[in-house]
């Protein structure tokens, strides 16, 4: 049963993920779009999660890497002819070429890791609220850029007319592909030498582990893998701003990795899931919707109820839904032990 | 080349802005010195205030009657933040409350956003209760705001007298033994709740006082109220050094200082990329002195590896 | 010693003491007694739970099981600050002095202890007659004072909150032989005032010599008490504290 528990783990998610996806490939159009929505959470979730859950470090700007991402995406698989006339001011390179969708995503993976690279190595050095500031600081580094640059993107303006590629089986393929990657990440060294500096710096330290460099693996992972949600986000909706992945994304995907369980991957993928699965139904309830009875919701209720579930969870089980454990089957293994410990008992009757 | 012109209106505009700012970084200050703690939800007190200014504008009451209510509010909503939220999260690490005051954060201006668009059907509400402050005399041939005086003055007066309680009473040498090792200030009698409560009230009433000022300066109120300036005294803050109240302080002082002199001094066209060399800015001074500028040697909360 | 200590009741009573750090037991089931006006030690190897001990009494840590009485009140769950104003003092390890306030206002806080402030002067008087380098840098930061006059500080800060009761952790550590001499020299005065005290130590002999009694502790339990005719007997005191 041990050696199988890794493959335990890496099931759990994955079947949830596959679940949800075929669940809502039966529904109908209108709210599929919410089964898609809630899986591109966990992509962006479990991506910030390689980073803050196995190191520890919180982190505001993971959606920067998914900003950015999803600009490259986005404007690389804008057709040509439209980018000439809706983007007269961008690089040559930019507007005069595109390319293909499965393309787009290597590109936004490319640019996340190398950007996360870029503002890593120097940031990675700082712990606790310096790097929290610090990482707001870039957040809001990127949005300013990519709201004022117009040689590289719309600016303050739409840009739009970007193939909507990502339905539920592009979603679903992208998120197990994330949830892949994070999950064999925190199974090889790296990972389990990164998640020894979360528990105790000085120890790792200690025995050789360089903190640092670890760190920067992982954010820039993190930023790889935030890219690549970024190209599964915009792909979706069809067109961007500088103000989408800004933000309310931040509160909203730290919120879901709270609630799910800072430390595990199980976690992050729970609480994407239920939380998006609670701002959707509120979302539809603010336009009134009907569950036997007439729930007609005022506008706002849906931040409201997020932002209490994050402040609830925080005071009353700051570990998170899921404890911060993985999945497992262990309930099962303790049903199979008994029994077979029952049936090995000798008999008291007739010894 | 930029050429920017600095005049004497925009640099004493800049210090009232200064001063307000100065004081939001005395009220994070103290709750971080004894619980540890930094409060993203402090410009939601100050929200709080402001929509309490608002409302009673709109009611007609007196001035001083809305800002009786303004201090009112704010210190009910700080108790019940420092019960609800600071009491039961003592014992968890600093990211864990760092998280959840951003949760609180969130929480109270989704609610104030929900309270609005239900209420008044738009975004926000106008503020004319203390709007008289929003007019200029003029002195020495430069137009000031009433505003900015009344900052200066309140600013100078509520730090002098946070330093005289601080310095010269027993329960102010109290808060400062606390705020360096509350673990043996307790061991020698000094009551944890009771200086917690003085931090978190004190911090309220700077709060107040502060929804009066920016109420003046900006006489409409929304849910997002504050909001970027909490982020930008809690920046200033970190880059001053939390560790201490008074680097907190100049901290805050400075960053709001600067931001008042290069947004008036710029053209309008030449600064949208201020906040990216702000807050470049911002990454320099933390990689090179994490503990913050004024800090002096290492602190505990702020490490580097 | 004082004759009356043993008709009085214990000012000082620790029943069946536990205190785990996690899964780790650090004091089990430990039961000592000090009486009004006695000075007890309480030494043991590292890791012994000796300063645990201390901290439980103190209010810093909370008991699994057992029960804590000073002159008859149940202390044991308690917050600090209450143990505090209920008359025990703590001369914490490592001395905890607040370096950036200057002595004599590290000197007031010790004054939070007490329950009224009437003859804080006096108070203040003694202890400078006690340790007279503290009235020579009154006005200067705490943090500029050298290890033994710290220390000295720390003493004079808890006999300020007039305690029945003053516990001491470890007082002599990292100081000068001189500095400690001076530091038992203090203990001896205090010792003369009635103040009842309980002094954990890593200076075995010394302690054992200079106490009423001493408690050997190891592992989280009393092993057994010592008296001071036994600090003569370096044999026995070798067995005991590696037996243990």
């Amino acid at each position: 049963m041990t050696r199988s528990r890794p493959l335990v783990e890496l099931a759990g998610p994955c079947v949830l993920v596959s679940a949800v996806g075929i669940v809502g490939s039966f529904t109908s159009n209108a709210t599929a779009i919410y089964f898609q929505t809630a899986i591109v959470s966990v992509a962006i979730v479990v991506a910030l999660y390689v980073f803050v859950g196995n190191s520890g470090v919180l982190s505001f700007g993971q959606a920067s890497f998914a900003s950015v991402g999803a600009y490259a995406a986005g404007i690389m698989t804008v057709p040509v002819e439209s980018k000439v006339g809706t983007l007269p001011d961008v690089f040559p390179l930019l507007r005069d070429h595109a390319i293909g969708n499965a393309w787009s995503f290597v590109l936004a993976t490319a640019i996340g890791a190398a950007y996360a690279l870029l503002v890593g190595i120097p940031l990675m050095r700082l712990s606790g609220l310096a790097a929290g500031i610090a990482t707001l600081a870039v957040l809001e580094i990127t949005h300013n850029i990519l709201h004022e640059w117009t040689k590289i993107g719309p600016g303050a303006g739409l840009l739009s007319l970007i193939p909507e590629t990502t339905g539920l089986l592009q979603a679903t393929a992208g998120a197990l592909v994330v949830i892949g990657v994070a999950f064999w990440y925190q199974r090889t060294r790296l990972g389990r030498q990164l998640r020894a500096t979360r528990e105790d710096p000085a120890a790792a330290q200690a025995v050789g582990i360089s903190v640092h460099r670890q760190r920067l693996w992982a954010f820039a992972l993190s930023g790889a893998l935030s890219g690549f949600a970024g190209a599964l986000y915009v792909h979706m909706i069809g067109s961007l701003t500088a103000d989408q992945l800004y933000l309310e994304l931040t509160f909203l995907s730290l919120a879901m990795l709270v609630i799910g369980g800072v430390t595990s991957l199980w976690g992050a993928v729970v609480g994407a899931l239920l939380v998006s699965g609670v701002d959707s139904f509120l979302g539809q309830a603010e336009s009134g919707v009907n569950i036997g009875f007439q729930l007609d919701l005022p506008t706002g209720t849906r931040l409201v109820a997020v932002g209490a579930l994050m402040a609830l969870t925080l005071i009353l089980r700051p570990s998170g839904i899921t404890g911060g454990r993985e999945f497992s089957l262990r309930w099962l293994e303790a049903a199979r032990l008994r029994r077979v410990l029952a049936a090995a008992r000798p008999r008291e009757e007739g010894s | 080349m930029i050429v920017a012109v600095v005049d004497a209106q925009n640099l004493v505009d800049a210090l009232g802005l200064g001063a307000i700012y100065a004081l939001m970084a005395v009220g994070i200050g103290l709750v971080f010195g004894v619980l540890r703690l930094v409060n993203f939800a402090y410009g939601q007190l100050i929200m709080a205030g402001a929509f309490t200014l608002a409302y009673a504008s709109r009611a007609n009451w007196p001035t001083w009657a809305a800002v009786l209510a303004c201090f009112g509010v704010v210190l009910a909503l700080s108790l019940i933040m420092e019960v609800a939220v600071f009491r039961p999260l003592r014992t968890q690490s600093p990211a864990v409350m760092l998280v959840a005051t951003f949760a609180v954060a969130f929480l109270l201006q989704s609610v104030a956003l929900l309270i609005v668009l239900k209420v008044q059907g738009q975004l926000g509400v106008p503020a004319s209760a203390v709007a008289q402050l929003s007019r200029a005399v003029t002195i020495a041939g430069v137009d000031i705001r009433k505003v900015t005086i009344v900052s200066l003055v309140v600013a100078v007066v509520a730090l002098g007298l946070l330093a005289v309680l601080l310095g010269r009473t027993t329960i102010g040498l109290q808060m400062r033994a606390a705020a360096t090792d509350f673990t043996t200030a307790r061991l020698l009698g000094v009551s944890a709740n009771r200086v917690i409560a003085l931090a978190v009230v004190l911090a309220g009433v700077i709060a107040a006082a502060v929804a009066v000022l920016l109420t003046a300066r900006t006489p409409y109120v929304q849910s997002d109220f504050a909001l970027h300036d909490t982020i930008i005294v809690l920046v200033g803050v970190v880059v001053g050094g939390i560790e201490r109240l008074w680097t907190a302080t100049l901290g805050g002082f400075a960053i709001g200082f600067a931001s008042g002199v290069i947004n008036g001094a710029l053209p309008t066209d030449k600064s949208v990329y201020l906040p990216s060399a702000l807050f470049t800015l911002v990454i320099l001074v933390l990689l090179i002195r994490p503990a913050g500028l004024f800090a002096r040697g290492r602190s505990s909360v702020v490490e580097r590896v | 010693m004082s004759t009356a200590a043993a008709v009085q009741a214990p000012m000082l009573e620790v029943a069946g003491l536990d205190v785990r750090y996690g899964p780790v037991a650090a004091v089990r089931g430990v039961s000592l007694h000090v009486g009004a006006g006695e000075i007890v030690g309480l030494i043991g190897p590292n890791g012994a739970g000796k300063s645990t001990t201390l901290h439980a009494i103190m209010g810093l840590v909370p008991p699994r099981a057992g029960e804590v009485r000073v002159a008859g009140h149940r202390l044991h769950g308690s917050a600090p600050e209450r143990v505090a104003r209920s008359g025990v003092a703590l001369v914490p390890e490592g001395r905890r002095i607040f370096a950036e306030l200057t002595v004599e206002e590290n000197l007031r806080l010790g004054l939070a202890g007490r329950r009224s402030r009437d003859g804080a002067a006096e108070d203040f008087a003694a202890v400078y007659e006690l340790f007279p380098v503290l009235r020579e840098f009154r006005r200067r930061s705490a943090g500029a004072l050298s290890g033994g006059q710290q220390q000295q500080l720390a003493i004079a800060r808890a006999l300020v909150a007039r305690p029945k009761l003053l516990l001491l952790d470890e007082p002599s550590l990292g100081l000068a032989p001189r500095v400690v001499d001076l530091v038992f020299d203090a203990l001896a005065e205090i010792r003369e005032r009635g103040v009842t005290v309980l002094l954990v130590e890593q200076r075995a002999q010394r302690t054992v010599a200079f106490a009423d009694r001493t408690y050997l502790m190891s592992n989280g339990e009393i092993r057994l008490t010592l008296t001071p005719t036994d600090a003569a007997d370096t044999d026995r005191m070798v067995a005991a504290y590696f037996a243990a």
